[in-house]
Formats: structure tokens, sequence, C-alpha cells
């Protein structure tokens, strides 16, 4: 029986990293879960519309939980910021009754919504280990991923309540998944290191040697490439790694995909561009 | 008096080296089977000698190739027409010298050769010594203790036994591997030494309250305490200040008096300052008398002394009557658990007491004391941790890891795991050492920044797989001096350039019987009291990220500080605004990139919901000129005009054409619209937000956007909650 979530893609699922949303399709197919689209779920904020007005993203996202709450189904996204972000609004409403009280007068009046509560938010990875379990994933495999892989976590969801089961500051799931994919995880130290994305824009600078250090660390320890549960992150480090390069004078050169990308691979969807990876990882290498 | 596994290690010492390598080698030699007695040569007869099954010796030399002055006396008798034969005695000896003297090694020499005139079996042969005896001391301990291990019940050798010995050895206790170093494999051994100490303080009038505290202080070993009976009669009041348990058993006289011998004592208390008993762990057993009007009222008035001055109170106060024996040793069990829970560090493991408790009620392996009390081994579990230490050696600029696989008690402080890896494996691992709330201590582990002594071992990390893995960093943002060592002084000195100092306004006070004096609203007095509420301002300057990217910025333990200057209503209007202008500069909170790493250590939330209000203050003040406020207007305002984000517009509109241009060489643009790394994808919205930014123009093109549904309930909200965009 299909497991259902209300689905929320992540931040830039639509726009910067349209291959997460593309993989998450036929993957939840290969797992048995059941997705119902937020279709009119906006941003999560990404924690920068809360650094102007906490009550305005605060009232965004108390809209999409009250959407998942009608559909009576908890939420589901494969982006590490996004799940942060909506778990930590959700804690704040659901921690504070005046503030829930107040937001959902205003969400009443515009939106004739309420919200009480009654959802919980969820990444990917988190489902996988603690609900669907390892055990099932293993025979789904099709495509070992007979790497060394350096899976990144980043800070978002690294937090007490946000994670699962899994250890906040020494997380292990994603390199319980990575194994039973068939692949060798490499122990690393930046794994739950940020790299600025929420401030990519503004404070360049910096986040280019936040993001240097991480690709190298992972380099360094002998990573062949780096599985990323964040979209956003997922992207800084992919598209900016030549200039935080040029920036540091650090090895940053590794791919980076995302994590629905590497388990849709192995589960035998997109073989072209798993062939692809695998030239780019084996043949052309650093 | 020889056990059939037992082993007496003898050291003939004059200076204490052999005392240390005799001691090393009683801690090492359970792992390989033995029971270890370590003694001085003045403290055995040459008969006891004779009566081992396995002895190793460990004897320097003095002057010219005398007997250290502890062994003389053996070493006469040892020659002596009289003395008895060493046959059944398997030995090895450890020679300690200096070559610079004629005769090298002199007395080891002599011990070797005589317990094998005297019919001793050789097991391994002797090793002569330098002045840097440590490598070859250490060969010797490990090989000879493999070799007593492999001596049978009956005391006889089996050669071929050594190297199962050794193999369980290295299974049951410690391996080492170090990945970066060369230092040699050995072994790690746990001392469970550190204060146990306990302080029973007596107030006695007719002697019960006398017995009853000396009773107590027997039953206390059985807890591995170790007690001390006082009179309160003359007992300095201010040493209470460094014990860490304190038990107090006090009658009541007459009415409601404290009895003869502790009324000075009182006297002193009732005048001691609060705080005095910061750190004191106590409990409190009142004897007396129904009968009177105010019973037990002088142990009432010294547990309520106690917490006034700031001691804690382990176990709740018992009043007793006449009939007390019962009553009294319940109380007894009850807090000499608690005690015994206490660690050498004085930290209350509360999980611990239950367990002691129910060893104490199984536990009848322990020998017999007065008044029928079984005293039992109190045992604590021991974890396997795997250990890897950052190691950078100033003098060559190196750095690397050092790894120890260790079987450790789960309830030792990741300071005194780290105190013991010092003393047993490698005296040149360098950390901060002090109080356990010192802040200067601050270490990461795994990413957590914490003060090691308020970290125990077990909680340290998840236990996986039956042990622990921990990584232990110096604290992020800081320059290493050496391994764990940090620099403070870049932090103090951003302090001090910050300007942290109040300049005060001039207020209207509240007219009080006190006079005038200035006051402020609860709620306010709170909010501050919880910013500045910092116990390690190197632990918050850590967490952020960003710290260690930055040079200019402030960090966050200095930003916050700022900011509940800044919003104490005290403050001047002239000092909130030269911190205004330092929290808007670039050097201020727009230099923190991403506020979710704060906000999962310690205190994090309350220090990331400080540093949200204040960015969001200087975001107002700025009025969302700059990259900091284009980019949070864009990104509000493109969620607004749609449901989501529209990256198109937030590059175009953040960078402009001199951002955009850069990007186009440094690489970005071609990886975007390439895909570079990627593996498919649609890139054509990401490559028309490069080549063609539609959103130059100002209005949202919705074909690269277009909104979700019910959008116009986004534009409502927006509507209600800021009218800005």
């Amino acid at each position: 029986m299909a497991i259902k979530y209300a689905y929320h893609p992540g931040n830039v699922a639509h726009s910067g990293s349209p291959e997460v949303a593309e993989s998450m399709i036929p993957l939840v197919k290969s797992l048995g879960i059941e997705l119902t689209y937020l279709d009119g779920a906006t941003s999560c904020g990404a924690g920068i519309i809360r650094q102007v007005n906490q009550r305005l993203q605060l009232t965004l996202n108390a809209r999409i939980f009250a959407q998942a709450e009608d559909l009576g189904l908890d939420i589901l996204t494969p982006c590490a910021s996004t799940a942060g972000n909506l778990s930590e609004d959700l804690f704040l409403l659901k921690s504070n009754p005046i503030l829930l009280a107040e937001i959902n007068e205003v969400l009443m009046k515009t939106c004739g919504l309420e919200f009480s509560g009654e959802t919980s938010v969820n990444h990917l990875l988190h489902v996988i280990v603690d609900e669907i379990g390892l055990e099932k994933i293993k025979p789904l495999v099709v495509n070992p991923i007979d790497f060394r892989v350096a899976s990144y976590y980043g800070p978002n969801m690294q937090q007490e309540g946000f994670c699962g089961d899994d250890d906040i500051y020494d997380p292990n799931y994603m390199e319980q998944l990575i194994q039973t994919l068939g692949g060798h995880p490499v122990r690393w130290d930046s794994r739950i290191q940020s790299v600025g994305a929420p401030s990519l824009l503004s404070e360049e600078p910096t986040v280019l040697r936040q993001a240097a250090s991480v690709l190298n660390d992972a380099k360094s320890e002998g990573a062949q490439m780096i599985v990323s549960a964040c979209n956003l992150s997922h992207s800084v480090l992919d598209i900016y790694q030549g200039k935080a390069s040029q920036k540091t004078g650090l090895k940053t050169n590794i791919p980076v995909i995302h994590l629905s990308e590497i388990l849709s691979f192995a589960m035998g969807h997109y073989n072209t561009r798993y062939a692809q990876l695998r030239t780019r990882v084996l043949v052309i290498g650093d | 008096m020889s056990g059939s596994r037992s082993l007496l290690v003898l050291f003939g010492s004059q200076s204490g080296n052999a005392e240390d390598v005799a001691s090393k080698v009683g801690k090492a030699a359970s792992k390989y089977g033995l029971e270890a007695t370590v003694k001085g040569m003045d403290e055995v007869t040459v008969s006891d000698l004779a009566s081992q099954k396995r002895i190793m010796i460990c004897c320097s030399t003095w002057g010219e190739g005398e007997q250290p002055d502890n062994a003389e006396d053996l070493w006469i008798s040892a020659n002596a027409e009289d003395s008895p034969l060493m046959s059944g005695v398997n030995f090895s000896v450890l020679a300690l010298g200096d070559t610079s003297y004629e005769l090298f090694c002199e007395s080891g020499k002599e011990w070797d050769s005589w317990l094998e005139a005297k019919g001793g079996f050789r097991v391994n042969n002797r090793v002569d010594c330098d002045v840097d005896y440590e490598d070859l001391a250490q060969a010797w301990m490990d090989e000879t203790l493999a070799r007593m291990g492999a001596v049978d019940d009956s005391g006889t050798f089996q050669e071929d036994q050594v190297e199962q010995v050794k193999l369980n050895a290295s299974g049951a206790d410690i391996n080492q591997s170090k990945n970066s170093s060369n230092a040699e494999s050995s072994s790690v051994e746990i001392s469970t030494d550190g204060d146990r100490s306990l302080l029973i303080l007596f107030g006695s009038q007719s002697g019960n309250a006398e017995a009853l505290a000396a009773k107590f202080a027997k039953q206390s070993s059985g807890y591995g305490l170790e007690a001390e009976v006082a009179d309160m009669d003359g007992f300095d009041l201010s040493s209470l200040s460094g014990r860490k348990r304190v038990l107090i058993v006090c009658s009541t006289w007459g009415e409601g008096e404290q009895p003869d011998n502790a009324e000075e004592l009182w006297i002193k208390a009732s005048s001691a300052s609060e705080g005095l008993l910061a750190g004191v762990n106590f409990s409190v057993l009142a004897l007396g008398d129904t009968s009177y009007e105010l019973f037990c009222e002088s142990g009432k008035e010294w547990d309520k002394k106690f917490e006034e001055l700031g001691g804690t109170r382990l176990v709740d106060r018992v009043d007793c009557d006449v009939d007390y024996d019962q009553i009294s040793q319940e109380w007894a069990e009850n807090a000499l658990a608690a005690m015994a829970a206490v660690d050498g560090e004085g930290i209350f493991h509360e999980e611990m007491v239950q367990a002691i408790k129910d060893s104490m009620v199984s536990g009848s392996t322990g020998a017999s004391g007065e008044d029928g009390f079984t005293v039992p081994e109190l045992r604590s579990e021991s974890i396997s941790a795997e250990i890897s230490i950052f190691r950078y050696d100033p003098n060559t600029s190196t750095t690397g890891k050092d790894t120890w696989v260790c079987a450790l008690p789960g309830h030792m402080s990741i300071l005194d795991v780290l105190r013991t890896l010092k003393s047993t494996q490698d005296g040149s691992l360098t950390f901060r050492d002090g109080p356990v709330d010192d802040p200067t201590t601050a270490i990461s582990i795994n990413g957590r920044h914490v003060l090691p002594g308020n970290l125990r071992l077990d909680l340290s990390a998840p236990i996986r797989n039956g042990g622990i893995s921990i990584n232990i960093e110096p604290l992020n943002g800081f320059e290493v001096i050496r391994d764990l060592i940090v620099e403070h002084w870049d932090l103090e000195s951003k302090r001090e350039s910050s300007k942290p100092w109040m300049i005060s306004a001039t207020r209207q006070g509240l007219n009080t019987p006190q006079g005038a004096l200035g006051s402020m609203s609860p709620l306010v007095a709170s909010k501050l009291h919880s910013m500045m509420d910092i116990h390690s301002y190197p632990i918050i300057h850590a967490s952020s990220d960003a710290t260690a990217y930055s040079d200019d910025y402030y960090g966050p333990a200095i930003i916050v500080q700022s900011w509940a200057r800044r919003n104490d209503p005290r403050t001047a209007p002239s000092k909130k605004k030269e911190i205004e202008q330092l929290l808007d500069s670039p050097s201020g909170i727009k230099a923190e990139t991403d506020f979710s790493s704060i906000r999962r250590q310690g205190k994090g939330s309350i220090i990331h919901d400080s540093l949200l209000d204040c960015k969001t203050s200087t975001l107002a003040r700025d009025g969302f000129t700059g990259r900091h406020g284009k980019h949070v207007w864009w990104y509000a305002f493109t969620v607004k005009s749609s449901g989501r984000v529209n990256d198109t517009v937030l590059y175009r509109q953040v960078l402009g054409p001199i951002g955009l241009f850069s990007n186009l060489f440094s690489g970005v643009t071609a990886r975007m619209v390439l895909g570079f790394t990627r593996t498919g994808g649609n890139m054509i919205n990401d490559m028309l937000a490069f080549v063609a930014p539609p959103a130059g123009l100002g209005k949202m093109p919705k074909q690269f956007n277009s909104s979700v549904k019910n959008h116009h309930e986004v534009v409502a909200i927006y509507n209600e909650m800021d009218g800005r965009f």
C-alpha cells in the first residue's frame, strides 16, 4: 500500500535545480510513495523572507500547512532547506498558541484557511529510512552506485527535532542509504556545514570560501562525488565550484548531484544520465 | 599470598622513574589476564618473593652502581646466606640507568643475575635503559606482560600461548592507530582516580549525630567514596567552597537551638556570602525529638542555609525522631548513592543513582564491613570509543589527526578523556585544561561546540554498533595555536573594537524608600538577560559557519552582545546610534551568511532569534539598498508576484550587469547553462536567466515563473502583513 504525502518540491526545483523535481517523479513510484502536489504552496522563504518580516514568512508557511492539513497529509520535500525552514516555522506555531491564533486570524481573513497543527514536515531521506526502511530499498537497486560518495546534509534540517531519529551532529542516514545503494560512504567533517546558500548573492566572497572548503574537504577525504540532500546547497556546490576554486585556490572540482537523482539512477531510471555521471566520475575524474 | 593469576611488580626507585614504569605495568596487567600488585622493594621481604609465580622488577641504579635507597635492605636480605630459593618464580627485569656513569644499570643487572642464580626462570630478557627510557620500557612491558600471561596457573611458562595472550590483550582493551603521526601503538589505561572525597559534617550534643556520621563514613567506601568526618566545632567554613560532596548530620538542642559544637559555625554561616557553596552537592539528616516544639530545627536551618549559599541539594532532608535507626539508614543509602553519582568534576549524574543503588542491593561480591554491611564492587560500564583528535604542530606547520580506539567509562567527561590520553598515550597532546565551566576550554566534538568538562563521553555522540566515534577539533573561527588550543585574542580584539561598554542615558527613576532607582519592565529585563546570559563567548562565536571564512565579521557573540546593548533602555541614544552603525556595517550582521548553523548549537535558538531581529532592524534602516537589501526585497517580492522565488529576477536585480558579467567569465554561467557536472534536466530556464535576463525590464514574465494556485491568497497575505512589497 502506497505511503501518501503532500508534496513540496523545494525552493528552486522549478528553476535552478529542475533535475530534482524531474527525478522525483519516477523515484516516488519506485518507492511506493503517492504524492499529492501542493499546487498552491509558496516558497518556504529559504530563511530570507524571515529576515525582513518573520510573521510574513510564518503566515505563508502556515498557509502551506493548512493546505496539507486539509488533505489530511503530512508534507514531504526533497530539499533540506525547505525541510528545515518549514520545520522551524511549524515548531514555532505549534509551541506558541497565541502566535498560532494570531496567524490563523490572518489566514482566515486572507485565504479562508485555518491551521490546527495536524501535519508534519519530512525530508525524503527521513521518509526512506524511518518510514520505508532500508531493507526495502535494497531489492530496488538495479544500478549499484559503486563510488566513494560524500553525503552532504547541510545545516538546515540538522536541528533538534527536524532530522528524524538521526543524530544532529553525527548523522548517518545518508551514509546508510548510500551503502544500501552499493556505494561507499566517505566520512568527512563538512557534511553538516553551511555553504551560505541564503547569502550567495549578497555575501558572495564568504560564501565562495565556505563552498570551497566543503568541496575541498570531500575531495581530500577521497570522495568521487557529493550527494546533497538540499536543492539550494546542491546548486551552490555545483554551479559555483569553479568560481570558488578561483577565489580560494583550493581544488573543488567534483560532481555534485542531488539525493533524488542518485536514488533514481540506482533504481534504473535515466540510464543515459547515469552513464554520463559514471563517465564524469570514472573517465574525466578530477 | 599468591593467587593463580597474580603478578608482583616490584620497583626499586630513586627518582620515581622506576615507580612510574611499575605503575604502568600494574595498570596494563589486567588486559593480559593478570592481577597485579605494585610494591616498592622496601615493602616486601625475600620470602614474599619466593612465594610468587610471576615477578616483574623495575629497578634503577644510584650513583656508581648502587641499589636505590628503597631497595638496599631487600638486596642485603637477598644476599644473606639463608635467603630462600626462587625456583618456581618466573621473572623479568627492567634496568634503568645512565650511560654517563661507569656502571650502567648495575642494580638491575644484579637482580637479574640473582634471580637466575636462585633458580628463577627468566621469561623475558632483561632490558637496560638509558635516560631516554620510555620506548624501551614500553616494549619490555608489552612483551613481558604477554609472557607472564602465558605462565599457567601451575606456574609453568607456556611459550606457545604468548601470541594468543597478545591477541586477547589487543582485543580486550585498546588498539591504537595513528593516522598521521608515527607514535607507537600502546594501551590506554583509564585512571579511575579523580576527586571521590566526601565530607560528613556533624553537629552533635549527645553523641548520636557523631556516631551516625562515623557509621556513614564507613559505609561510604562501598560507594567508591573517600569519607572524612568533621566536627562542626572549629570547622573552617570557607573550606566548604572547594567541596563537591557534603553530608550534614545535625541534632537539635533545647528549643530549636544549634548543638554546642555547631553554634560558632552557624554564626559564621549566617553571615556568609551567597555563592560560597556553589558547586557543593549536599544533603542533611536532622535529628530531633517531636516532644519539643521546634522539631529538628537545627537540621532544617542548615538545609536552608546550604541552599541559600548556593549548594545543590541532591537528596531531600530527612527529619528523625528519637527512634532514628531505620529512617537514618534509608537516608544514608539514598544520600550516599547520590553522592557516588557525583563525578570527579562535581557533576551529578542522576541517571546513575538507581544503577548504584541496584548494585548495592545485588552486590554480594564485595567484602563484609562492620555492622553487617556488605561492600560491593562499584562498577562503571565502559564503552568502546574511537577518538580522533586534530593535531597541529606550529613548529613544522603540519596538521593531521590521531585516532585512538579504546574502552572507557561512559560517564567520563571529555576533559577527563583528554587528560587520560595525555597522561597515558601522548604527553604532547595539547588542550586547554581547567575547571569544568571554564569557557576557554571549549572545543568541537563532531561539529558540536562544548565545554569538555561538562560533557560525558557516552552523551557526546550516538552509540552505534556498541561503540562511539568522536572527532575532537579546535573551535572553528579561531586561529589554532597547537592541537586543540585556539587563540582567543582576535575575538577579544573585535569585542574591544565594538566598544561594548555602557553609556547610560539620563532617565527618570522610580521613587522608592531607598531613593530614586532606575527601573525596567520585567519582559525587557528577561529578554535582555536571556540574550546576555552567555557562558562562553568562544562557543557562540564558533557557532556561525561564516566566522571562519570572513576575517572582518564580528561574529554572533559580539553582534548579539551589541544588539542587547542597543535594546537596553538604559543605553544613551548616542550610544545606540553608535551600536547601530556597527551592526549595519559590512562587518556587522550582514556578514552572517546562514543563521541555521547557529540555531542548532546549545543556546543557539535564543542567539538565532536575536540575530534575526537584529538583521530585520538593519534591513529596515537600510531601506533595502545595497546587495543585502536588494536580495531580501527581491526575494520577497518575487514570491509575492507568483508564489515562487524567481531566480531569474533575483540574480539580475541583485548582481546587476557587472555581477552577471563576472559570473559569465568565472564559469558560473557556463556551468548553469550547460549543466557541466549535473546530469540532465531542463536548462532552458537557467540559460535564459543569464543570457537574456528579462527581469531587467521590470515585469515578471509569466512564461518563466507560473503562479501557484490561488495566487491571490498570497497577495492578500502580503498586503495584510507587509505593505512594503
